[in-house]
């Protein structure tokens, strides 16, 4: 069998599987709202003084292959970084690594595949912004090589881009967790900044922004000082119009666009490098636990049987008791949570803990508080869905009152992580009388949990709760921006209130879905 | 201590039944259930075992049926799933007192009770070792030491020696044994001699069918008679195949010994003693080929 049938082939059958799972059609109907928030205005582009381009095929594709770039290149990473541990958890990689198969080619066909659902998404959108050109009606004439240029030479490079990063962070024993979803925002957000500095970066907005300057700058020579560009979502719209005819694919404009389809075939051959060829042994993790713990000699040995003992020695145990403490379920369910911290964690929380004390008050509440409840992401990310991921499931549901009890305890026990982790502001604040400022500390102690919670138990995975936490987390607390400032970080910040109530619909939730996952409450 | 399977019927989606009509009445003692991959067993297990829910039909505990009370069942309910994980980074010990909070367990009792499980399964000398480390096997005895937690009244093991070595299989046997005098155990394989040396009765499900009730004596009384030793030349052994049911072959000097069963012996075949693998067989065979009445089958001892 030739290279090229093997890697067709490995491709295929990893975009299969993929495209038959209902996780898919949830990313088609991202892709979907996307074109929505597009053709509805609610994103957009304003250049100069309150400019947008005219709706023609120029524009139209351009805004799209730049919501495709920018939006998805984020959300579509976490999408697809699961194809190297879905291969682990199915054991097909064991399979796999008894094969022929060179890891070049895995990672490729992993790139590849991962590429595969991506522009799946980039061509939901390509159609969408045909309909949307159509719809709207404010250009006449239509080009279908200036609506979809942009979506082959911005947006499909970027997600190639994407899709190789993925694969790379999966074969970094250090970047494969919550750890790597958490540094690919902060490489995103840098990847985005290139473009302000004037350098071309992934996504094509340096591109965009100087094609657009120069075109304005025909028509309004005035709007050349402090020139504005920027990708907006809501807020008011663009009042002027000006016709934009769309970038001059030159071979200097498509040379750049190469370059980073060859970093993204690099980053792709760099993840060979540390692909482990599901090689037990190279476990990074599996090693760790393994040398931290174990006496080495008896590290590989099976406990040597002892023939004196039978089921006729066992004490009786009383009937399970229906008034058992909820703390004793608490304290287990904490203790499962913290449970393989390193000491450094430890120390780094308490740390955290202690400045949430004694630091100036101001310094507290805005910055170590923003990230004392940054720090036990990992903590409360694998809410709710531990049961799945272990497959402990069957054990705990056929437990009396698992959902009664069990499900309250995990809540319990991520909210007391919060107020642990930044109790100090919270007493502070009582001190202080600012009632406000103390109801809103406790929406954020009770919030951050239960979204952990509600997004484990429906997802069944902490993806959704590091992706979105960390965004939100940056975009609102870490900037004090009120109205998303679910910590109450300043005295601006938001009320409570929308977190509050968001918390109960999201316990609700939770309840619910686990509710269904059980046959019998 | 009764416990009433009635007419259970299981339909996953619009798809195949995994079970129809199952009708099934046990009293203490260890059921072994038995059947060929994907005939229902494991989704029988998962119904008794409050995991999922009949389709139709009812499963009554001590007269109450499950699904107005399963907690009633959960309480003295003991379950060592076919595919169940651990929390890696949890020792045995606290992987298990965790699971005795999240059943509601008397704090000292099951403290007490874990250290006694751990060394009835043989994993007290690695009881501080954190279980992402074990092997399958040890794993597996970690689930056998939950199942048994709460000194259950129903214990329910689906392939329960899936990853054990020998010795450690033998034990549990013995275990099952040992612990069979005042509980319901149910037993699920497709390993004949793990139901042949614990079993008190046997059921034999086929195509999510119960296909025979019985005691080990009344099955292997069935088959007496039926089982023959045929010694052929192995080129003819593909030929033998195709007229009659062999159970297993030898080859010898003399040629290929052939365990034939059926009711007529092939020429110059000799009688043999009869055991639970060919009554398995037989029974299974004849049920494919419509020769046998469930119903009249499952009547026979229950």
């Amino acid at each position: 069998m030739n290279s090229a049938r093997v890697l067709y082939h490995m491709v295929r059958a990893d975009f299969l599987e993929r495209l038959r799972r209902y996780s898919f059609l949830l990313t088609l109907a991202g892709a979907l709202w996307v074109a929505y928030a597009v053709a509805t205005e609610e994103v957009w582009i304003v250049v100069g003084n309150g400019y947008r381009g005219v709706y023609n095929s120029a524009w139209i594709g351009a805004l799209m292959a730049i919501c495709c770039s920018t939006f998805l290149s984020l959300a579509g990473f976490y999408i697809v970084k699961n194809s190297v541990q879905r291969d682990t958890d199915t054991r097909v990689g064991q399979i796999l690594a008894a094969t022929p198969m060179r890891k070049d080619f895995y990672t490729i066909a992993k790139t590849l595949s991962n590429f595969a659902v991506l522009a799946c998404m980039v061509g939901i959108l390509m159609v969408a912004a045909v309909a949307m050109q159509l719809m709207r009606a404010e250009a006449h004439s239509f080009s279908l090589w200036k609506l979809w240029a942009p979506f082959i030479f911005f947006a499909l490079p970027t997600m190639l881009l994407a899709a190789s990063a993925a694969v790379l962070f999966e074969t970094l024993p250090l970047l494969r967790g919550g750890v790597g979803n958490i540094v690919y925002f902060f490489v995103w957000t840098a990847a985005l900044a290139l473009g302000v500095t004037g350098l071309d970066d992934p996504t094509g907005l340096q591109l965009l922004y100087r094609s657009s300057r120069q075109t304005l700058h025909a028509i309004d020579p005035t709007d050349n000082n402090n020139f504005h560009f920027s990708l907006t979502i809501g807020g008011e719209h663009a009042v002027r119009t000006f016709p934009w005819n769309g970038i001059d694919w030159t071979t200097n404009v498509l040379l750049i666009r190469l370059g980073w389809i060859a970093v993204a075939v690099a980053i792709a051959y760099t993840a060979t490098i540390f692909f482990h060829r599901f090689d037990p042994a190279r476990s990074w993790f599996k090693r760790r636990a393994l040398s931290a713990v174990t006496p080495p000699a008896s590290a590989v040995q099976e406990s040597a049987p002892s023939h004196n003992l039978s089921a006729a020695h066992l004490s009786p145990m009383p009937q399970p008791r229906s008034g058992i403490p909820f703390f004793r379920i608490v304290a287990a369910e904490l203790r499962l949570m913290l449970k393989g911290k390193r000491w450094w964690w430890y120390l780094v929380a308490a740390g955290l803990a202690i400045a949430c004390i004694f630091a100036p008050f101001d310094a507290a509440r805005g910055g170590v508080l923003v990230a004392a409840w940054l720090w036990p992401i990992f903590v409360w990310s694998p809410m709710g869905s531990r049961e799945t991921r272990h497959a402990t499931e069957s054990l705990i549901f056929s437990s009396p009152r698992a959902l009664s009890r069990q499900l309250p305890a995990i809540w319990s026990a991520g909210v007391l992580v919060a107020l642990f982790a930044a109790g100090g502001v919270g007493v502070r604040l009582l001190i202080n009388g600012d009632h406000h400022g103390l109801a809103a500390w406790f929406g954020g102690a009770v919030f951050i949990p239960t979204l952990a919670l509600a997004l484990g138990v429906l997802t069944g995975g902490s993806k959704a709760f590091e992706a979105l936490y960390i965004i939100w987390w940056y975009m609102g607390p870490a900037h004090h921006i009120p109205g998303i400032d679910f910590m109450g970080t300043t005295p601006a910040s938001s009320s409570p209130v929308p977190y509050l109530i968001a918390t109960v619909l999201l316990l609700a939730a939770a309840y619910w879905r686990r509710r269904t996952r059980m046959a019998y409450a | 201590m009764q416990l009433a399977i009635e007419n259970v019927s299981k339909r996953y989606g619009r798809g195949n039944w995994a079970l129809r009509n199952f009708t099934l009445q046990l009293g203490p003692g260890v059921l072994g259930l038995l059947g060929p991959n994907g005939a229902g067993k494991t989704t029988l297990m998962s119904i008794l075992a409050t995991i999922t829910r009949a389709t139709d039909g009812h499963v009554r505990w001590n007269g109450t049926d499950i699904a107005s009370n399963p907690d009633g069942l959960r309480a003295t309910l003991g379950y060592l799933p076919q595919d169940f994980g651990v929390y890696p980074n949890l020792n045995a010990v606290e992987f298990l007192e965790y699971l005795a909070a999240v059943k509601g367990l008397d704090a000292p009792a099951s403290k007490r009770r874990i250290d006694e499980l751990l060394n009835l399964v043989n994993l007290a000398d690695v009881r501080k070792r954190p279980l992402g480390g074990y092997s399958g096997g040890m794993k597996q005895r970690v689930g056998i030491a939950q199942a048994l937690l709460n000194d259950p009244q129903l214990l329910i093991v689906d392939e329960p020696t899936a990853g054990l070595d020998p010795e450690e299989r033998v034990r549990f046997r013995n275990l099952l044994s040992e612990l069979s005098g005042e509980r319901i155990i149910i037993l699920s394989t497709h390993i004949v001699s793990d139901v042949e040396a614990t079993a008190t009765d046997i059921a034999l499900i086929s195509q999510g069918t119960l296909v025979a009730h019985a005691s080990p004596e009344e099955l292997l009384r069935r088959v007496e008679g039926k089982v023959w030793e045929w010694v052929i030349p192995s080129a003819d052994l593909n030929a033998a195949r195709q007229r009659y049911l062999i159970s297993n072959t030898a080859r010898r000097s003399d040629g290929v010994h052939a365990r034939v069963l059926g009711e007529k012996p092939p020429d110059g075949a000799q009688p043999l003693t009869a055991n639970l693998e060919d009554a398995y067989l037989f029974c299974l065979t004849k049920y494919r080929a419509g020769t046998v009445s469930p119903s009249i089958e499952a009547g026979v001892v229950a």
